[in-house]
């Protein structure tokens, strides 16, 4: 979840505070030492988060773009500049731009804003943004909320008697929103600590009645195993990297072991990199096997792991959150229901492995695999009453392909309440009966004239003839008995 | 859109009244002359839809796109009114399709243009849909139970559609005032009933139908409320396909629809089959799906055009070649099902049935310049098509460390081969609801449980196992993790350990690793104290799990050749005592991290070799050389063994004792309870045992 520190460098921020028995601050000294604290603690403990510092007063500028390099955001903090007024409207406007540009609309993105707290003063000021809000036209809306999904921090340098809070203040944001999530891997009594990278955000669902923000669980429960071809591109809420952390035995972490490439390697990194990990086994079977684990993050809630390789070929566990539920892919149906596929009488992938018990097929077929009737369009129409004709000239070879295509306008008609068109039809295979070529099969007069005189019957309504699970059926003739029912 | 949303409950409600009987004039030719036929034939006469064909064509195809694109959850409840009511299906999930539907239309035909016209009202169906709405559905129910004390949380909303003849304003106004009135009667009769719900939200869709040609009666009139509870609108429709647009329009907006045009989808032409045309295919899916483009205001520059009636805009998006396989994994953010507006023309049906092959089509979005960039993804998924979102923003999480760089990177050995095989025992498959095992565990505690179970010992790199990389284990390996044993499979294990004594016998190498050790590694006898013990912590992790288990153990226990722990302790020289005290203990372990201890006694055992090569011959006659006693009924029983045979190097003391042994044991038959003791410890009454089954005489030695 990229981050966007949006400082706020108005000449206000220059104001001093006074502590007594000590030198003179001022509110802009106080956020560097903030957010130099912000900065350090993600350097070492959430290093691959993406971070942006932007300064804003009339006017915004972008000074670093997102980057991991927290040495160039520390950089920049450091040689900040006082500019004129706050103009906060403008600032969210730019951040909005820069994320968007960057991360796209679906992209969960965080906001630091840093200031005084100084709303700014006539025109762009908070007070005018707010008081205009509601006489905007479509592309001048205010900026909040974010199209994309995101979090707005303020951290308010304020007044005096909070100067002793600043500390306190940063270290709850780095608590609430960049405390590293650690979690345990576990598939049976194998077992791995892990990092899972990005936090995963607590998820709501508006489906239920009663909504409650559902939280992924630090104990990660593989339930079992299933094929890529199987699970399908399925889609997912968030995704995240698995890291495999050494704990020591005091429990306290000793580090990812690699998330640092410009340290230098510390004997208990290569140790650790030296002891056999659950998540490199699993990572390196699940790639060879092209197979997903699935994993359960909480009650009703599923995720899957996975290897996944960048462009550079260096590859990596991954984890996908599904929507929450106790049903989240169709194709694999309610996942309370799976179970090993050993317990089955038969084995459901076959003794070849050549078989697959997925996906999972719908009761009823969609239309599309029906071959349902629709005559909105003249054309749909005038293409069933064509084949039906074109079958009518190859009598009596194409007997069966006519007979179900009649069949299938009749029961069309029927349920469409369009007995014209029955009759319409029926005349229209009368008339194929007179023009028939004297080659022509003796077969397809009688069959013609039998399926017209059926038509007929039926769109008189006369419950008879006009049920909609009534068939026509082919008539037996003396001629080979053309519909195939041969007689003796 | 959420569950009991206004789109829960359709209630469908069609006049059937005689005046529907009318002809909508827009004219079907039917009779297509070809050409080569036409000398001299009269066209047959053009066909017309009556009001009512229109009507119902139009509501079967509003039908059948919510049956596709939400086959659960969202019901239509169908009515059909004269001078009664005919209700064609009810809320019941089995209920909603279109077949059932067409047949129960079949069975109303088409309304009789000489039935009385007074008698006939929609009115009739208006009451019933009222009523129908304040009936409980299944997923009302369900929430209901589930929820107990917030049960009053459930929300009883929906929506009526009317398709209608009216005669006037002042009708349509005396149609809204007859749905207010009886929603308020039914509100009354709800409230006391445990089957019904008050209905606290309905909208009211008039859909007025007249002939082509006709000036409309009715004038349209947006959503108005005519009371907290009911809101009405009133649509002034042409027969024909002005009534399948408006239709088509309304659906999309009670559904929360949006519409795809699939662009230069490459066909093969009917006539000429080399030449290939491009075609265009528009879907209707779940508005979510351009998610993207709505919020970053890109609707238009993605290619969206209005078409039509202006309501309604579509996304174009490109088919994409090369197509994708069904093994890469996208990254995909939303999965929604499409149903075809066309479904049944030739474009259509090639791209629906492409797909329900199991081919997926990547989908560009058309950009005037730059690069190319893929956003959806068209796949089907046991017979249903789903229109993916795909990720085409920058990942956040680009350029990760490689896993090989973290914990556990440097460790090359791991079993991945094996635990690809694991992998495959267990994948899941799906179980019918009614099937629960006795304990009543769902199937996927089911696995978790087997997972456990297969998990109990399972070293991760192939130096920290011997029995794993032993073919001759397999057999064993793979039933013992089982929940439950047969007799035969005790029977496979007893004699995959009578395998292992085989090879102990002909002293077969054993695949142990000498990753870490200079030199040869443990001397054989020493391996295969190793591979013992490890099996031994196998068979022991399982031991709980039933009695056939047990046994297995026991034949392991009879069979091996470990030397009894008493004696080992006297013979053991004092300086490593506390040393070997620990592994032993650690041996015992079993219960937790089990599997560690072999390799650390490996360890062990060839630190001790190394630094000891000098005192070779008094190591002899330490615990972990083999211990005659146990040795002398075996070569007993298996007669023939010359010790000369044995492989490898055996050191004199040994070749003495054999011999030793060997002799004396000739000379007099052994204690059957020392024959088959276990570390020199017998079992007394064992034929209590017996009594019941078999037991530890399978290598039959105590028969005898």
């Amino acid at each position: 979840m990229p981050t966007v520190v949006l400082m706020d460098s108005s000449l206000s921020m220059t104001r001093p505070v006074s502590v007594e028995g000590s030198e003179e601050f001022q509110r802009k000294n106080l956020a560097v030492h903030g957010l130099t604290m912000l900065f350090e603690h993600m350097a070492t403990n959430y290093r691959l988060e993406f971070t942006s510092l932007v300064t804003f007063s009339s006017l915004w500028e972008l000074m670093v773009p997102f980057t991991r390099d927290y040495n160039t955001l520390q950089e920049a903090l450091n040689n900040l500049e006082d500019y004129d007024k706050t103009c906060l409207e403008a600032a969210l406007q730019g951040v909005s731009n820069i994320v968007q540009q960057e991360w796209g609309t679906s992209c969960p993105c965080q906001v630091v804003l840093v200031t005084d707290g100084a709303l700014g003063i006539g025109r762009g000021s908070l007070r005018h943004s707010l008081q205009t809000v509601k006489q905007r036209v479509e592309d001048k809306k205010f900026p909040l909320p974010f199209p994309f999904p995101s979090k707005l921090y303020v951290m308010c340098i304020a007044n005096a008697e909070e100067v002793l809070y600043i500390n306190n203040s940063f270290s709850q944001l780095i608590d609430q929103a960049y405390s590293p999530f650690h979690a345990v891997l576990r598939c049976g009594n194998l077992t791995s600590d892990v990092q899972v990278f990005p936090r995963p955000e607590p998820v709501t669902i508006d489906e239920e009645v009663d909504p409650m923000p559902r939280t992924v669980q630090t104990d990660l429960e593989i339930v079992g195993f299933i094929e890529i071809g199987d699970i399908s591109s399925p889609p997912v809420l968030s995704r995240h990297l698995v890291l495999p952390i050494a704990v020591n035995k005091e429990g306290d972490e000793i580090g990812t072991g690699a998330t640092d490439d410009t340290e230098e390697e510390t004997p208990t990194n290569q140790m650790a990199g030296k002891s056999p990990n659950f998540c490199v086994l699993l990572h390196g079977s699940l790639k060879v096997e092209g197979m997903v684990a699935l994993v359960q993050l909480g009650p009703d809630w599923f995720g899957m792991l996975y290897s996944q390789a960048d462009s550079k070929k260096k590859s990596n566990l991954m984890m996908s959150l599904f929507e929450p539920g106790s049903e989240p892919l169709p194709w694999l149906g309610r996942i309370s229901q799976l179970g090993p596929a050993s317990d089955a009488a038969e084995n459901p992938y076959g003794e070849d492995d050549s078989k697959s018990p997925f996906p999972i097929q719908p009761k009823n077929k969609r239309s599309y695999a029906q071959n349902v009737t629709v005559w909105i369009k003249a054309s749909g129409l005038q293409t069933d009453v064509q084949k039906i004709l074109r079958n009518a000239r190859k009598l009596p070879e194409k007997t069966q392909t006519f007979y179900k295509e009649l069949n299938r306008l009749r029961k069309a008609a029927l349920a469409f309440g369009f007995w014209e068109l029955l009759k319409s039809v029926a005349e229209l295979l009368e008339r194929e009966c007179t023009l028939l070529p004297d080659s022509a099969h003796p077969d397809a007069a009688f069959q013609l004239s039998h399926a017209a005189q059926q038509l007929k019957l039926a769109s008189s309504g006369d419950s008879k003839y006009a049920a909609y699970e009534h068939n026509i059926t082919p008539m037996l003739t003396d001629f080979s008995g053309g519909g195939g029912a041969d007689r003796i | 859109m959420r569950i009991f949303s206004v789109s829960h409950k359709t209630a469908f409600v069609v006049d059937h009244c005689p005046y529907m009987a009318e002809p909508s004039r827009q004219l079907i030719e039917c009779d297509m002359l070809t050409k080569s036929r036409s000398q001299g034939v009269i066209p047959l006469a053009p066909v017309s839809k009556c009001l009512w064909t229109c009507a119902i064509e139009c509501s079967m195809e509003y039908c059948r796109i919510v049956y596709d694109v939400y086959p659960t959850k969202k019901l239509v409840n169908y009515i059909v009114s004269d001078s009664e009511v005919h209700i064609l299906n009810s809320w019941k999930q089995e209920d909603q399709n279109t077949q059932q539907l067409m047949t129960a239309l079949a069975a109303v035909g088409p309304p009789n243009p000489r039935q009385d016209p007074e008698c006939c009202s929609v009115l009739h169906g208006l009451v019933a849909a009222v009523e129908s709405l304040c009936k409980i559905t299944e997923y009302q129910h369900e929430s209901r139970t589930t929820l107990m004390d917030t049960a009053d949380k459930v929300a009883n909303r929906g929506r009526i559609i009317c398709l209608t003849n009216a005669k006037s304003d002042t009708h349509v106004r005396m149609l809204e005032d007859c749905v207010l009135e009886t929603i308020q009667e039914q509100n009354k009769r709800a409230a006391g009933s445990d089957r019904l719900m008050p209905i606290q939200q309905c909208e009211l869709v008039l859909v007025h139908i007249y002939p082509q040609g006709d000036e409309t009666l009715v004038s349209d009139r947006q959503k108005k409320e005519l009371s907290s509870v009911l809101s009405s609108e009133v649509h002034s429709v042409r027969a024909g396909r002005y009534l399948a647009c408006k239709l088509n329009v309304l659906v999309q907006q009670h559904f929360d629809l949006a519409s795809t045009t699939i662009t230069n989808i490459p066909m093969k032409e009917e006539q000429h089959a080399n030449t290939s045309a491009n075609y265009d295919v528009e879907l209707l899916h779940h508005r979510d799906a351009h998610m993207e483009f709505i919020k970053s205001g890109d609707l238009h520059m993605a290619g969206s055009t209005s078409r039509d009636s202006g309501l309604k805009e579509t996304v174009t998006l490109k088919w994409c070649t090369p197509r994708t396989n069904s093994v890469e994994l996208h990254y995909c953010t939303g999965a929604y099902r499409i149903s075809p507006v066309d479904v049944n023309s030739r474009p259509s049906s090639c791209l629906t049935n492409f797909l329900l092959n199991g081919r997926s089509v990547l989908l560009e979005q058309p950009r005037k310049s730059g690069s190319k960039v893929i956003s959806h993804m068209l796949s089907s998924h046991g017979g249903e098509i789903f229109l993916h979102v795909l990720n085409s923003t920058r990942s956040t999480l680009e350029d990760p460390p490689s896993i090989s760089e973290g914990c556990g990177g440097r460790v090359t050995d791991y079993r991945i081969t094996d635990f690809g095989e694991f992998m495959r025992e267990n994948r899941l498959t799906p179980f019918p609801e009614s099937m629960v095992d006795a304990a009543c565990r769902t199937p996927v505690e089911r696995a978790k449980s087997q997972l456990e179970r297969h998990t109990r010992y399972w070293p991760m790199i192939i130096s920290q196992t011997t029995i794993f990389n032993m073919q001759a284990v397999v057999p064993l390996a793979n039933l013992i993790v089982k929940d439950t044993l047969t007799d035969e499979d005790v029977l496979t294990c007893q004699k995959t350990v009578y395998n292992l004594v085989d090879m102990e016998r002909k002293s077969d190498p054993l695949p142990i690793s000498t990753v870490g050790s200079r030199g040869k590694g443990p001397k054989r006898d020493e391996q295969y104290r190793i591979m013992w013990n490890e099996l031994e912590t196998l068979v022991k992790a399982h031991v709980g799990t039933s009695e056939r288990h047990q046994r297995v153990l026991d034949c392991i226990s009879a069979c091996r050749s470990k030397p009894p722990e008493e004696e080992e302790r006297k013979k053991r020289g004092r300086k490593r005592e506390d040393k070997e005290d620990k592994t032993e203990k650690n041996g015992k372990d079993t219960e937790e991290k089990g599997w560690t201890t072999d390799s650390e006694r490996l360890k062990g055992v060839m630190e001790r070799e190394k630094d000891e090569q000098s005192e070779c011959e008094i190591i002899k006659d330490s615990p972990d050389s083999p211990e005659p006693l146990n040795k002398k009924p075996r070569l007993d029983t298996e007669e023939q063994q010359p010790p000369e045979k044995s492989k490898g190097p055996v050191s004199l003391l040994t070749l003495w004792t054999n011999r030793i042994t060997q002799a004396n044991s000739r000379k007099h038959q052994e204690f059957a309870g020392r024959l088959s003791s276990v570390n020199n410890k017998a079992e007394l009454y064992q034929h209590l045992k017996e009594e019941n089954g078999m037991d530890v005489h399978e290598n039959g030695k105590a028969t005898r």
